[in-house]
């Protein structure tokens, strides 16, 4: 399918806006982050060998995984490839509701974009179920019952911490306020099926995702949610995230914003790719460990 | 306007491989095209990963082992002291991988009458019946070579072997 994973970890960016701004947040997040864009650091940090010849049939296990269509490494990254795009077009629409409810010439464009907050709040509900789903293609179903699966989830959650803090402060805190995670099932009622068609990344989610028609997969999203609200509370209560932390770590990256977080997190949204960096470099994770397991 | 017979022989020919072309490509056939499974071995010769799952060690307070990856051929979980990850425990079915066997040919350990090597300073294998692949890859420096093969006796080796008899599990 395409690039294979560790091809495309290897042409991750390594300065620039999506670097900085995590950066920025792994100060609020205790074990830090390092932007691993090398496919050979990372394999010799799986299996703490410097040998080229291990790290070579390595290599090779992991491009012959990833090229194999039904293992679903391929395809847990084309569905934060669409999340991706559907976060830049998300903004987009955010910054045309703010501009056109201010000019009173376009307030009939206003009844035409959705408010900004149900919309945003369904961006994030359909974030959090392509982490669900990318999951699944990466690590199948692992254990033979729920609770099984249940704890390889929340292990992966520890081990993916920045990568969920960023998802909760970039995609909720910031753009929804601190009570985003309370107001978020309350939002994502409002919204209709119609506006889950409105994210580009839906159109490729939806085969992947159970049940049929866009009501089914709002059903989909709104259990998905459930389920992750309570964990992801315990991360913001447990590292202390809010928004004006937030702001203020990102500061130290970015630059002064005055701490406006609405415009921040539609900026962030616009110009930066946190979820599929962290993301490919998360598969690439998984996949090493499988090939050097598997050599 | 009329065509020249050859031009539209030329058109008809052109439209309808256009059409075979984008069937092939566009359309989700793609699932039956060689390349879909790992050395494009047929899933139903590989033995799924769920049988693996419990021949692991078990867990215990003190030594948590959490499943992490499951797939047809790859079952993998993680060994955890408290909160810190120690060891990924693996078990994988080397039909798609027939290279892996190599190294054991000059394996000069045994561990129970299996095939056992040290592949660089933090990882053991142990070959079962020829076929399946045990593995404990070390993560920090908690577990030297002596007690990994220790966690390697922890797995149910006896019923991994029996898993190789000719009749293969067809799911």
């Amino acid at each position: 399918m395409g690039t294979p994973v560790l091809t495309r970890l290897e042409r991750l960016p390594r300065r620039g806006l999506t670097v900085l701004s995590l950066q920025g947040l792994s100060l609020l997040v205790p074990g830090g982050w390092s932007n691993v864009t090398s496919a050979e650091a990372l394999i010799e940090s799986v299996i703490g060998s410097n040998d080229p010849t291990l790290i070579a049939q390595v290599r090779a296990r992991a491009d012959l995984l990833s090229r194999a269509r039904h293992e679903g490494y391929g395809r847990a990254l084309s569905v934060y490839d669409a999340v991706n795009r559907s976060q830049h077009a998300t903004a987009g629409l955010r910054v045309l509701a703010g501009v056109s409810a201010g000019v009173p010439l376009l307030k009939r464009m206003a009844d035409l974009t959705p408010p900004g907050d149900t919309l945003q709040a369904v961006d994030l509900g359909l974030k959090v179920s392509a982490e669900l789903l990318a999951f699944t293609q990466v690590n199948g179903l692992p254990g033979d019952n729920f609770a099984d699966f249940a704890a390889a989830l929340a292990d992966y959650g520890s081990e993916a911490r920045l990568r969920m803090a960023a998802l909760v402060t970039f995609d909720g805190l910031l753009p929804l306020g601190d009570q985003a995670l309370q107001r978020l099932d309350g939002l994502l009622g409002q919204a209709s099926a119609s506006q889950l068609r409105q994210l580009p990344a839906y159109g490729r989610m939806a085969s992947l995702m159970p049940g049929r028609g866009d009501q089914a997969h709002m059903g989909f999203v709104r259990r998905g949610v459930a389920q992750w609200v309570g964990w992801a509370d315990g991360l913001v209560s447990q590292l202390g995230l809010s928004g004006q932390r937030a702001v203020q770590a990102l500061e130290t990256t970015l630059g002064p914003w005055q701490s406006r977080m609405n415009q921040l997190a539609v900026f962030l949204d616009a110009f930066t790719d946190t979820y599929a960096h962290t993301g490919v470099q998360a598969v690439a994770r998984r996949l090493v460990e499988r090939a050097a397991a598997e050599i | 306007m009329v065509m020249p017979r050859p031009l539209r022989w030329v058109l008809a020919l052109v439209l309808a491989g256009g059409l075979l072309l984008g069937g092939a490509f566009l359309l989700p056939f793609s699932e039956w095209l060689p390349g879909g499974t790992v050395g494009d071995v047929p899933l139903q010769q590989v033995v799924n990963g769920s049988t693996f799952n419990q021949l692991f060690p078990a867990s215990d307070p003190a030594f948590r082992v959490t499943m992490s990856q499951e797939k047809r051929g790859f079952s993998e979980a993680r060994l955890k002291q408290g909160d810190q990850l120690i060891a990924l425990l693996a078990i994988s079915d080397t039909i798609t991988a027939p290279e892996a066997l190599a190294k054991f040919e000059q394996a000069r350990e045994q561990l129970k009458g299996w095939p056992l090597v040290e592949q660089g300073p933090h990882a053991s294998a142990l070959l079962m019946a020829d076929r399946f692949q045990v593995k404990v890859i070390e993560q920090g420096n908690s577990l030297d070579a002596a007690h990994r093969h220790d966690v390697l006796e922890e797995f149910d080796l006896q019923g991994l072997a029996s898993l190789a008899t000719p009749v293969l599990p067809r799911s």
